[in-house]
């Protein structure tokens, strides 16, 4: 019952993910935060199996800084996903493969667009407007296919991502905690206070 | 979870016409029965060779890298594009390589010998066993849709135009009558010295 | 006394210096002058080809002007049998890059693998450098059009103007004193083929002895790079009245 959510706006790409860190049936934590920034214009979102998950992201996460530090310029949000993309696809056929999906949010500050990529364990790889993964796919793609723009504002983006909660928290059966949100804009990454106690009416 | 031929579905298509080749692709990514993109090109371009790739996304994307890195190389040390005929024994031979844990893609080959003026088309299994063909190439989800349709439409000796217009009912059509592609297509009609790519909309659902 | 130094490549001098990449910068100081200018809107390469004797069979490609890839050429001064192994390794290293990141290398980036290659030679036991010194011509989205050169020691650096190879000391002085920052790709083709002609032995210049090749952007914003054929370099030495007549070409 992982949440995994991306939205692309005008000038931002908004990433959520779910704070609830699950064994079986059993929560077990209530503030897990399933992103990690890759370097200033790239975070990734990741679900999946437990360890795979974190182990992955981290050593994704320390490969991206040393391309930074090797070579003193920062590797742009498409070149990330594709070296992402890559190294999944080679464990995939390794003796054990990551079982991870991911989403991928990043700002290109070359082309000066946000940038949303959409990538799951068999690392199959998309650039997408806005993405989901897990459950939340089933119930808010169909949402942001009826309400999404690509020139929307973050205002906007964020009344999306409500939209999308809410449904959420109406419908899965279990409690998901709540999201963590990042927002990727040019300025770089940060972190976007959330609501999450917002009474649903649920029918 | 069935085949890793029909995860994600997508279709492909080629035909031979009077001095033009087509080849056309559909647009749909999907995980099972639900769609995640409709942007999902498989035509990939290397020079004067079109290879379209149908089967699993991972593969599509890992082996068209692949290619890729090949005919490029290959350009560089031969000085020239690649023909359609090397680029066919090229996907074979590299295919083979993984006989034993293949991709698990169909690929087709379209193109006009720069050389001898005749257009080429054919394709292959997963393990590389080339297909040559005269008439037209199927591959991807709608593959049996698409010889009926193909078998229906294609006739013999087709000008640019017409083979357009029968590559594109063909695909449409097949693809309306599969679940796991459709969402768009991209159309190539392959000339000796002009090749024009055009986007069809088709059925968003 | 020095002799008993340079046999390896791998040990300092008393005085604290690399025989074996002396002589290697050495022998790149006979071979034929290359030479880069960077422009506004694009970088030309040009170098000497040695015409050595009138019965061997004329390359109809470059053997001193190198495509490495999408947006890269390089110049080559020394042994072309060395540089063929290096150039095969930047090809293959740019396409590996393409293949990880799904986008062309930078190009300094590139130029330090290769440099880093060179590197390697002057310090690991037992091998001879590599007897070649680049220069390369190359774009990308973060620094635009830039111009490198690298030599047998590893190392390399930016610039906007450089040569190698024969009478590159003359070249260099010419293209400090004519080269303008603010110059375009024609003005830049212009100044090559001027100091080329004064550095060459030969007084007047034809497209057998020399190679061209230009970088730059196209119409609609893409990046070319493309190496000169036989008549446009005559037509570049026409203009700039450096061609050798046509009758006396007929006469010897």
């Amino acid at each position: 019952m992982e949440v995994l959510l991306g939205i692309t706006g005008k000038d931002f790409t908004i990433v959520a993910a779910s704070k609830a860190a699950m064994r079986g049936a059993t929560i077990l934590k209530a503030s897990d935060d399933k992103t990690r920034a890759l370097n200033s214009t790239s975070l990734m979102a990741f679900s999946g199996e437990a360890g795979d998950t974190v182990q992955f992201a981290e050593y994704i996460q320390a490969n991206i800084q040393l391309y930074s530090m090797r070579n003193s310029m920062e590797l742009s949000p498409t070149a990330t996903a594709n070296f992402v993309r890559g190294e999944l696809a080679r464990a995939l056929r390794s003796r054990r493969p990551y079982t991870v999906n991911l989403i991928l949010g990043g700002y290109d500050k070359i082309a000066d667009k946000p940038t949303l990529y959409w990538i799951d364990y068999l690392a199959s790889l998309a650039p997408v407007p806005y993405a989901a993964h897990g459950y939340a796919q089933y119930y808010c793609l169909s949402i942001l296919d009826k309400h999404h723009h690509p020139d929307i504002d973050f205002e906007q983006g964020m009344k999306l991502l409500r939209m999308c909660t809410q449904e959420l928290k109406r419908r899965l059966p279990i409690d998901f905690k709540g999201v963590v949100v990042k927002v990727i804009t040019k300025d770089g990454i940060r972190e976007q206070e959330y609501e999450d106690d917002v009474k649903v009416a649920i029918p | 979870m069935g085949s890793p031929f029909s995860i994600n579905g997508g279709a492909c298509v080629a035909m031979v016409g009077k001095d033009c080749v087509a080849i056309a692709c559909d647009l749909r990514l999907g995980m099972q029965a639900l769609t995640v993109s409709n942007n999902f090109p498989k035509i990939f371009n290397y020079g004067d060779v079109y290879l379209g790739l149908t089967g699993l996304a991972t593969d599509v994307a890992t082996v068209s890298d692949l290619f890729r890195y090949k005919v490029n190389m290959y350009r560089l040390r031969e000085e020239r594009n690649i023909s359609p005929q090397t680029m066919a024994n090229l996907v074979s031979s590299s295919l083979y390589e993984r006989r034993f844990g293949p991709y698990f893609v169909s690929p087709v080959i379209a193109g006009i010998n720069q050389t001898t003026g005749k257009p080429f088309i054919c394709g292959f299994d997963s393990i590389g066993c080339i297909d040559f063909a005269k008439d037209f190439i199927v591959s991807g989800t709608a593959s049996d849709q698409l010889f009926g349709t193909c078998e229906g439409l294609w006739e013999p000796d087709l000008g640019p135009e017409d083979l357009f217009e029968t590559v594109s009912q063909a695909l449409l059509n097949a693809v309306d009558r599969d679940a796991l592609s459709g969402w768009g297509a991209h159309v190539y009609i392959i000339e000796k010295d002009k090749v024009t790519k055009r986007l069809l909309k088709g059925r968003q659902d | 006394m020095s002799r008993r130094y340079d046999s390896r490549t791998t040990i300092f001098s008393p005085e604290g210096r690399l025989y074996q990449v002396e002589y290697a910068l050495e022998a790149i100081s006979h071979a034929g002058t290359a030479l880069g200018i960077l422009a506004q809107d694009g970088i030309v390469l040009a170098a000497e080809r040695k015409v050595t004797s009138k019965l061997l069979e004329q390359d109809t490609s470059a053997e001193k002007l190198y495509i490495l890839n999408d947006n890269m050429i390089c110049a080559v001064a020394g042994m072309t049998a060395d540089a063929n192994i290096l150039i095969n390794f930047a090809r293959q290293a740019a396409q590996r890059y393409l293949l990880i990141y799904n986008e062309d290398i930078p190009c300094e980036q590139l130029v330090r693998r290769l440099s880093d290659l060179k590197q390697g030679y002057t310090q690991r036991g037992g091998l001879r450098p590599f007897g070649v010194s680049f220069i390369y011509a190359g774009w990308d989205p973060q620094l635009n059009f830039q111009l490198y050169q690298s030599n047998p020691s590893g190392n390399y650096g930016g610039w906007k103007a450089t040569s190698v190879g024969a009478n590159n000391a003359s070249a260099q002085s010419l293209l400090k004193q004519d080269y303008k920052e603010d110059c375009n790709l024609k003005e830049a083709c212009g100044l090559a083929v001027k100091v080329l002609s004064k550095t060459m032995d030969s007084t007047k210049l034809s497209s057998e002895k020399i190679e061209f090749a230009t970088i730059g952007r196209n119409k609609n914003g893409k990046i070319y790079h493309h190496l000169w054929g036989a008549d446009e370099i005559d037509a570049l030495l026409k203009e700039h009245g450096l061609a050798k007549p046509e009758d006396t070409e007929m006469t010897e």
